[in-house]
């Protein structure tokens, strides 16, 4: 069986059939992604240890590790991906879903302490990426892909040392690494974060509320307006919440939501992929610009 | 007192040709677009606006065969609102005749396709439910679904996807035109936009909607037509 939302990580996913019911078994055979795959079995280990009410995560029963290769073997978990959920949830259970996300990062941002983040992570980063576009074959003769990058890091420059939270982020909070169990949401795919906050989690949930990265990667005919009008939703309640809470919410969230853009941009190489995200980050350009951000 | 809308304003491209299925007559010489009003309380509205484009007008006598139909029933506040150019949506064609006629207060949109009885209409948010076991037929994949909790408010409304044994019958109340237009400016750009987009948007900023019960539905089998 063909999954709706495919990944981009490579890894192999089965679903295994033993006494004590099902598991997943995420394995890698790329000698290079071993260390990726273990280091994200230690993050859902340790994620999985602390209760999130509504907000869960499948118990890793074994990792098992050698030179070329890596698996994970974990709970299966009963689910629907949030294209099946958002189509048949009820208003009350997006105001569920908007109320587990906004605790479980308030856990997060508890759980961390208030950082400098020098600001050559973000300029280092950024040089990071312009390298890779410039090797990328499909963005290196794109004027521009390349001035959208020129521009972005003039504002990366600008951005300085940045106070924030650090200590917990789930790395990867797409609504593709969430598995709808009817009030449950279970968090898969865990992710080392080059700044480990929780406001990268932010980032990347509004990476689909308000951009809806995710339904690029969703195969299969659905209602558009009906989650573009539930995504619009949870976007404005995080949004809101976040910026009358957090001052650093509000000063990083345009910076390192560009830089999230930028680090998809790095790699893409479907043309239609590579237009949307040159459309998405030249509209964060502009309005950083425009906010004086 | 509420107002009555009746939107019948989408083009097809054989409409160039053919008369739209609810501008014609049933057996009793009555207008299937007419007769689709004909079992609701329509003491409890002020005015009644059926609402089609110049474009059928012209084509097909529309407003004439309308005023005769009307003189018949004696609805003696039915009007008809004639727009120039084609809709997108039955929420743009309901806004288009809430602006052109200045309609405040409550409305009622009912589709032209179908008839049901309803005894009583509260001015307040609503949609026309029926349960899908009293149809001997069913063609589920044009219709819309609603889920009612168990003290009767509506929880979810959805396009072509069965998650409740209720169907939208084809009659929406909202209580304030004007609230109706703002959710309308709000999604616009959204297509295909369908009256179900906008009360689940309503929905999801806490607007309350009661399901309101009729009885005798019929579905006159022109599916596959939006009527706008």
């Amino acid at each position: 069986m063909k999954l709706d939302i495919q990944g981009h990580s490579g890894c192999e996913i089965a679903i295994v059939h033993d006494d004590n019911g099902l598991q997943i078994h995420k394995s890698t055979y790329d000698p290079a992604y071993v260390s990726r795959l273990i280091n994200q079995a230690n993050k859902q280990i340790k994620a999985s240890e602390i209760a999130y009410q509504n907000i869960r995560v499948p118990k890793v029963f074994e990792v098992v590790q050698n030179k070329a290769d890596a698996t994970i073997k974990m709970e299966y978990i009963y689910s629907k991906n949030f294209v099946e959920y958002f189509e048949n949830a009820g208003f009350e259970q997006i105001k569920y879903l908007i109320g587990a996300i906004k605790y479980f990062i308030d856990l997060e941002i508890n759980a961390s302490e208030m950082q400098t983040v020098p600001a050559n992570i973000l300029t280092d980063k950024m040089a990071d990426v312009a390298r890779k576009v410039q090797k990328n074959a499909h963005l290196k003769d794109d004027i521009e892909a390349l001035e959208l990058v020129n521009s972005s890091q003039e504002i990366m420059n600008g951005v300085g040392d940045m106070v924030m939270p650090v200590g917990r982020c789930h790395g990867d909070l797409t609504f593709s690494n969430i598995l709808f169990n009817g009030n449950n949401y279970y968090l898969i795919d865990f992710l080392d974060s080059f700044i480990e906050s929780p406001l990268l989690d932010i980032v990347k949930i509004r990476q689909d509320t308000a951009y809806m990265w995710s339904t690029l990667m969703y195969h299969k005919p659905f209602d558009k307006v009906r989650l573009s009008i539930i995504s619009a939703r949870i976007d404005s309640a995080i949004d809101e919440y976040f910026t009358d809470k957090y001052k650093w919410y509000r000063q990083y969230y345009m910076p390192l939501q560009l830089m999230n853009f930028l680090r998809v941009l790095q790699y893409a190489h479907e043309e239609k992929v590579i237009s949307y995200l040159k459309n998405v980050i030249s509209g964060q350009l502009s309005f950083i610009k425009n906010t004086n951000h | 007192m509420m107002t009555l809308i009746v939107p019948i304003a989408a083009d097809r491209a054989d409409y160039v040709a053919k008369l739209p299925q609810p501008f014609r007559f049933d057996d009793e010489g009555t207008m299937y677009c007419v007769k689709a009003i004909t079992g609701l309380p329509l003491n409890d509205f002020k005015d009644i606006y059926f609402v089609i484009l110049r474009a059928h007008d012209n084509r097909f006598m529309l407003s004439e065969q309308l005023a005769m139909q009307f003189r018949k029933l004696k609805l003696t506040n039915a009007h008809v609102t004639i727009l120039d150019e084609p809709t997108t949506s039955q929420a743009e064609t309901v806004t288009r005749a809430i602006e052109l006629n200045s309609i405040k207060g409550t409305i009622f949109i009912k589709d032209a396709d179908c008839y049901f009885t309803a005894d009583e209409i509260m001015p307040q948010n609503g949609v026309a439910i029926y349960a899908l076991e009293n149809l001997p037929v069913v063609d589920p994949q044009h219709k819309s679904y609603v889920s009612v909790d168990d003290m009767f408010y509506v929880t979810n409304i959805i396009e072509k996807r069965v998650v409740s044994h209720f169907f939208s019958a084809g009659g929406y109340c909202f209580q304030d035109a004007e609230v109706f237009c703002q959710y309308y400016n709000q999604l616009k750009d959204y297509s295909p936009l369908y009256l179900s987009h906008i009360i689940y948007a309503m929905l999801l900023d806490k607007q309350i909607f009661r399901p309101i019960e009729i009885d005798d539905y019929k579905d006159w089998g022109v599916i596959n037509v939006n009527y706008q």
